[in-house]
């Protein structure tokens, strides 16, 4: 490196490489396009925790339906492998999933390895820059067309906007131990096309509970 | 509970709902003793504020009575009494940490929407549309409260509600946007709009040491609230004066040390340029009308600040950058960073320093709050701001 530069008092030392690929040799990459059958989302959070417990609440995928949309039940299998069920409108689907790499504290790579649907994912748990916690990059594939993402948009979340969504509802779980919601509020008459609105807004898809039952029975005061 | 709804553009309705839950483990459920018409509601009344649907609940100035709390509130207790801020905090995000409450990153469960318009979202809101985050509003008998934990803040001396409610908004919001305004000792401040945030923001100016307020509205009212305490009021209205060369006039000719511009998108103008707005606002080619704005600008001096509480929602037609950069202004602007103002803004209230209930003007109960929105829209019954008893007949 020149030594053209000397004064940088709060410099990270700059990371050379990131295995979701955001940076590569200190130079930024652009995330994985659609094509080939499959469609791509590479999404992040600055998370204010550390990297440890942010991948142990990850690495906990029985618990991933608190804080994961649509999903309604996650079931370990084996050491490395878990059955997932997932309801989205009136249709429920399932599939088997099976952990690859498993890096402590790092790093969770995974892939569906039989059933409704085909993915493939891989979360990082990178340290911030200057102390600030813990930046998380989620990159997602799924095995389907433009045109079944287009219909899955219609009927209720965009694939892609799920993952984006779930790593919003992560970081609101681990900062705050709470996912922010307006289901069950009250309100007026709602009007003609209040069905389409809630669609576009994206309130058709429940909000994820946040909490277990058993949690939520300890400490009450009501 | 009676609650008052959005019902479409230019109305709104009075309607028996279901009770508010608690939702979340920070969440209050506040009996609500009195809450207020805000200025931006107006915008929402008008239909500029895009992702409203029919039967929200209005309203984010409201103060009440503790009636239930959710597992993780240990600060308040049921019967405590409460005013609460109208941007909704986490507490704990990095936005939080900085202080900077009102960019929260964890309160707007619809974030989705405003990431799509403006990049980033802020923190939800009470009442104002399903882009800030589709929370029903305080204009009820009861209202849901969360981060309880972080945001209300507890009225523990005697005073009576109309002299701490403002502190829910506007009271607030006015102090920032004098703050904002980067007032030193013995400054010139111009502020447009003497409505009750612009009321905020000159009596504010006065407290951080301005030497001299000027009040620019159209409104007799209003003018004579801000001459009650202590302003140069300027009639726009009037014919032959023009703001330019009467805020040159009070200056010597330098321009006003800094600029606050309480009006925000729906300003009013006598000038040419308040005809394109309208127009262009009407063929949807332009969200607001940023006239109040460009004559901020144009207005203030060399290097120095303009500051913006008013609010703007979307894209702005020939805002006058060029000389913004020729003269090095400082803008400043956004959403009320709540949290940090309430608690010293009550001890001023404590001591007497300020009563914040001089702008009431009127008092009413939920049933007559569709026909004040029309009034104080229309501008007629000398409207300087509506309080309502929600429990009242």
């Amino acid at each position: 490196m020149s030594d053209a530069l000397q004064e940088k008092p709060n410099a990270e030392s700059r990371p050379i490489s990131s295995s979701a690929a955001i940076i590569i040799e200190g130079r930024y990459m652009a995330p994985p396009q659609d094509g080939d059958g499959k469609v791509w989302v590479r999404t992040t959070a600055l998370v204010g925790a550390e990297p440890d417990p942010l991948y142990k609440l990850w690495r906990d995928v029985e618990n991933a339906p608190l804080w994961q949309e649509q999903i309604t039940a996650v079931t370990r299998t084996g050491d490395t492998t878990s059955h997932w069920t997932m309801r989205s409108g009136d249709k429920t689907i399932e599939w088997d999933s099976e952990i690859l790499a498993d890096e402590p504290g790092h790093r969770i790579t995974w892939r569906s390895i039989g059933g409704d649907s085909e993915n493939a994912g891989e979360v990082i748990f990178d340290p911030a820059p200057g102390n600030r916690g813990t930046i998380v990059i989620v990159l997602q594939e799924f095995r389907m067309s433009k045109l079944t993402s287009m219909w899955e948009t219609i009927l209720g979340r965009n694939p892609k906007q799920s993952v984006i969504e779930n790593l919003r509802h992560f970081k609101a779980l681990a900062e705050t131990g709470e996912i922010p919601r307006i289901e069950g509020q009250p309100h007026g008459p709602r009007g003609m096309v209040a069905g389409m609105k809630r669609s576009i807004y994206g309130e058709t898809v429940a909000t994820p509970p946040g909490e277990t039952q058993a949690a939520s029975m300890g400490g009450g005061r009501r | 509970m009676k609650a008052l709804c959005w019902m479409g553009t230019g109305k709104v309705e009075v309607h028996n709902v279901a009770d508010p839950k608690i939702l979340n483990p920070h969440d209050a459920i506040i009996k609500v003793t009195r809450t207020a018409i805000c200025g931006s509601d107006l915008h929402l009344f008008d239909g500029f504020i895009p992702t409203m649907e029919e039967g929200d609940i209005l309203g984010h100035e409201f103060m009440g009575i503790v009636e239930e709390t959710g597992k993780e509130v240990s600060n308040l207790q049921r019967g405590d009494r409460v005013v609460v801020p109208f941007t909704i905090a986490c507490g704990s995000c990095e936005f939080c940490k900085k202080k900077l409450w009102s960019a929260c990153d964890n309160t707007n469960p619809n974030a989705h929407l405003m990431e799509a318009a403006y990049g980033y979202s802020g923190s939800g809101l009470f009442g104002y549309s399903h882009m800030m985050g589709g929370y029903a509003g305080g204009q009820a008998q009861y209202v849901r409260v969360p981060f309880a934990n972080v945001g209300p803040l507890k009225i523990e001396s005697d005073l009576p509600d109309e002299k701490v409610l403002f502190l829910s908004d506007i009271f607030p919001t006015g102090y920032m946007a004098a703050e904002n305004a980067q007032i030193q000792e013995d400054d010139t401040v111009a502020v447009w709009g003497c409505g009750p945030v612009g009321q905020f923001a000159i009596a504010s100016a006065f407290m951080l040491g301005a030497a001299r307020v000027i009040a620019i509205d159209r409104f007799q009212e209003r003018l004579d609230l801000a001459r009650s305490i202590g302003a140069i009021t300027v009639d726009y209205s009037e014919e032959d004066v023009r703001v330019l060369t009467a805020l040159k006039d009070l200056t010597g000719g330098i321009g006003p040390d800094a600029c606050i511009d309480a009006v925000g998108l729906e300003a009013h103008s006598t000038e040419l340029q308040g005809i394109y707005d309208v127009v262009k606002t009407k063929l949807l080619l332009e969200q607001d009308r940023p006239s109040v704005l460009r004559q901020a600008i144009q207005a203030v001096r060399k290097g120095g600040t303009v500051s913006i509480p008013g609010v703007y929602g979307g894209l702005l037609d020939k805002v006058p950058f060029g000389a913004a950069f020729g003269k090095g202004v400082t803008m400043k602007m956004g959403q009320t960073n709540m949290h940090t103002y309430m608690k010293p803004l009550l001890a001023r209230i404590e001591k007497g320093q300020i009563d914040p209930s001089y702008i009431i003007s009127h008092r009413i109960g939920l049933d007559r709050a569709p026909e004040l929105y029309k009034i104080w829209r229309d501008k007629k019954e000398s409207v300087t701001k509506i309080v309502i008893d929600p429990w009242a007949s």
